[in-house]
């Protein structure tokens, strides 16, 4: 006789009696996720899933790009949804850990039966939720950089991205520094697959600009102490340092490298200047950098569309403007919502030869999805830090200096991505 | 211990119990993917559990032999095209060379500093696959371990349609480990592992060799964990990198620690009741890991016996 016939002997298999007989190991603990097992009502709500960092080092980027799919979603339903069809986001902790993502993808798509999946800030976790939701045929829209999932190896016609790749951003900055501020480049790279892409990127867009690589200096993801890298680059005397690294690496090595005097020396550049690690690492760290960015709020003086988002989340957020990654969550899951309208429906087909054949303007002026990589063809800006003494207020941190036009020359053509 | 009927009952048929309780255990789970994850990650837990339970070794490594399985298994299908089955075994085998090389290595040690140079050999591990580009994919992590449909002969499982008839076919592999485990355990051999653990001094002054001993079943330790991360490879489609991070090596700690060490069951409570309890408080706060620290260390103060082990141990003082 085992446990099971022990409690179970009398009443069969009601689930009550399971949960108290076969479970008892579990206990009081696991009691309460067995309950959930209710199969959801099957509704006709159109559900997004939206697996982001919410904890790890960047939370505050994820949480920010939650609020901002949020109110996409929030604009579609007040705009009576789809025929009164409404939708709903559903926001998942990744953890910044692919293997995390790939659970909570499977999660959403089995359990919550999700009709399409956005969301993920890291170039590796992208890939993962990529490929669970290419072999259940559901709709993607990445909104973190990446250059690996516009190649073949990882490209499928449910793969949409949203966010820019660094090979635009290194090559509009690239194009922008370099005829101005000289030759002799040097480079500070994040040893890992996203900086190494940026560096290619600058080094593409610097052979038509004939640069001429004085220092290349790899440094390990999450460095604090920069006082053993900056000097081999300081004695290589670049014009330029373009620093391929991003979030707390890029503020703190820019710390570093300002204390040790080189913004007199050379032209500091940042592929992805970011809105919300310039304000966190101060004004007199990020001074003069130039760097490039998808959106910078101080756009709504001149785009209509940015003008109407900034304003719409200005008022959610007590006067605070909105950032560039917070943009990405507004733009990706907007942009997947204006498709279900066009289609009229939510069946993956459908959707996917809207996104394909509707340009749209939500946040920065028109962008497209390039139809072999669906890479979402779009403006760069090129964006310099101000220093202190030039800020209007504590929101005012960059000023727009050049606008690298959405143009699908910029991007790797479909051949080099082996896309045909 | 005073063993009642009914731990007795438990204890004589304890693969029958488990079998039993996996077999109807998807339609209790939040959602097959969960249930399939507690799978693998009790099979994990139980692999370690040979170790530190039965042996009474504690090893911070083992998320070697779970990574080399996962990437075992993958990089054999996505860059050498091999069948899934033999891909398996393949992922299997390397993770015990893996245990046999840091075992030979670790023996030599005891009590904390086992414990810091498997942490450290696997840290190794870890660094020597990150810089794998071309195979592991590095930081990216291996993709597109896609296995679609299985053919068993009788019929096709579509198992990327069907999260159900993935479980069930991940519980084949997991029941067969499950048995052989048990079988071990009941041998002689695993006689001499309680015995190494309840006193090792005496052990050896019996005539028994117990750094071959140890070598083994740290070695037995890795095949196990070694079929577990070949299962999470196939349950995922990516090999994420952090697969081989000492954190792994940590949860599994955590799992056995929670459900109860030195019991056979209780990796499999364990990997459930963290695995559950990660779901749902992830899903209601970002703090998530304030809670479960808390729980955690609740059960290490008030119940060292852990889940299974406690429960154990009330029913036999009945």
């Amino acid at each position: 006789m085992t446990i099971k016939n022990e409690n179970m002997s009398s009443a069969g298999l009601s689930r009550r009696k399971i949960i108290k007989g076969a479970a008892a190991g579990a206990g009081v603990l696991a009691a309460s996720p067995f309950l959930l097992n209710i199969a959801g009502a099957a509704d006709d709500t159109i559900k997004i899933g939206f697996p982001v960092p919410l904890t790890g080092p960047y939370g505050s980027e994820a949480k920010e790009q939650a609020l901002c799919a949020q109110m996409a979603v929030d604009e579609f339903n007040a705009a009576g949804g789809l025929n009164g069809r409404m939708a709903e986001l559903l926001v998942r902790d990744d953890k910044l850990k692919s293997g995390e993502a790939a659970k909570r993808t499977q999660e959403l798509i089995e359990k919550d039966k999700v009709h399409f999946v956005a969301g993920s800030l890291s170039a590796s976790v992208q890939l993962a939720v990529n490929t669970i939701c290419a072999d259940r045929e559901i709709p993607y829209v990445s909104i973190s950089q990446s250059d690996a999932i516009n190649e073949a190896k990882n490209f499928t016609k449910y793969t949409f991205h949203e966010a820019m790749n660094p090979h635009m951003t290194a090559g509009a900055v690239g194009r922008y520094v370099f005829p101005k501020e000289g030759k002799r480049v040097a480079f500070l790279i994040a040893d890992y697959a996203y900086g190494h892409e940026m560096a290619r990127g600058f080094k593409e867009a610097g052979k038509a600009a004939g640069i001429e690589i004085v220092a290349e200096v790899s440094h390990p993801l999450a460095t604090k102490d920069y006082s053993t890298f900056l000097p081999r680059i300081q004695a290589a005397k670049p014009d330029v340092l373009c620093l391929c690294n991003f979030g707390y690496d890029q503020m703190n090595s820019l710390k570093q490298a300002t204390s040790f005097g080189m913004k007199d020396q050379m032209r500091m550049v940042a592929p992805a200047l970011l809105y919300n690690q310039r304000r966190a690492g101060g004004a007199a760290a990020y001074s003069n950098v130039i760097g490039g960015t998808n959106f910078y709020w101080g756009l709504e003086d001149s785009i209509p569309s940015a003008k109407k988002f900034v304003d719409a989340y200005r008022k959610l957020n007590a006067g605070a403007p909105p950032s560039d990654y917070g943009a990405y969550g507004y733009a990706g899951v907007g942009g997947l919502l204006a498709a279900v309208k066009a289609a009229g429906s939510t069946d993956a087909d459908a959707v996917i030869a809207a996104m394909e054949s509707t340009p749209y303007d939500l946040y920065k002026g028109e962008q497209h999805y390039r139809k072999c990589d669906h890479q979402s063809v779009q403006s760069v800006y090129i964006i310099e830090s101000k220093a202190e003494a030039d800020m209007a207020n504590e929101y005012d941190v960059f000023k727009i200096v050049a606008e690298d036009k959405a143009s699908e020359d910029v991007l790797r053509s479909c051949s080099a991505l082996g896309l045909g | 211990m005073n063993m009642s009927n009914l731990t007795g009952t438990i204890t004589k048929n304890r693969v029958l119990v488990v079998f039993a309780f996996l077999l109807i255990f998807p339609f209790l789970a939040p959602y097959e993917a969960l249930a399939t994850d507690v799978l693998i990650y009790g099979l994990y837990a139980l692999g370690l559990n040979l170790v530190f339970g039965y042996m009474g070794v504690l090893s911070f490594g083992h998320a070697a032999f779970f990574g080399v399985g996962a990437y075992g298994t993958g990089i054999a299908m996505v860059h050498f095209g091999v069948h899934w089955v033999p891909s398996i075994f393949i992922g299997i085998l390397m993770a015990g060379l893996t245990a046999m090389i840091m075992g030979a290595m670790a023996i030599r040690t005891k009590g904390i500093y086992f414990a810091m140079v498997t942490l450290a050999l696997a840290q190794c591990v870890y660094y020597i696959v990150y810089h794998m580009g071309e195979l592991s994919g590095g930081e990216d992590g291996l993709t597109g371990v896609s296995l679609k449909t299985v053919d068993l002969g009788f019929t096709t499982l579509n198992i990327i349609r069907e999260p159900l008839s993935k479980y069930y076919l991940v519980l084949g592999f997991v029941m067969v480990a499950i048995f052989i485990f048990s079988r071990i355990i009941n041998s002689p051999f695993g006689s001499v592992l309680e015995a190494i653990r309840e006193n090792e001094n005496r052990a050896q002054a019996c005539g028994y060799d117990v750094k071959l001993t140890k070598w083994v079943a740290f070695s037995i330790s890795g095949l196990f964990c070694g079929l577990a991360g070949a299962l999470s490879a196939i349950h995922l489609s990516v090999v994420p990198i952090e697969s081989l991070h000492y954190h792994q090596s940590g949860l599994a700690v955590m799992m056995a620690l929670l459900g109860g060490m030195g019991t056979f069951f209780g990796p499999f409570i364990g990997a459930m009741a963290f695995l559950m309890l990660e779901d749902i408080i992830t899903t209601m706060t970002s703090h998530w890991q304030l809670f479960l620290g808390a729980i955690f260390m609740i059960f290490v103060l008030f119940f060292p016996r852990g889940i299974w082990g406690s429960i154990l141990h009330w029913i036999s003082r009945r």
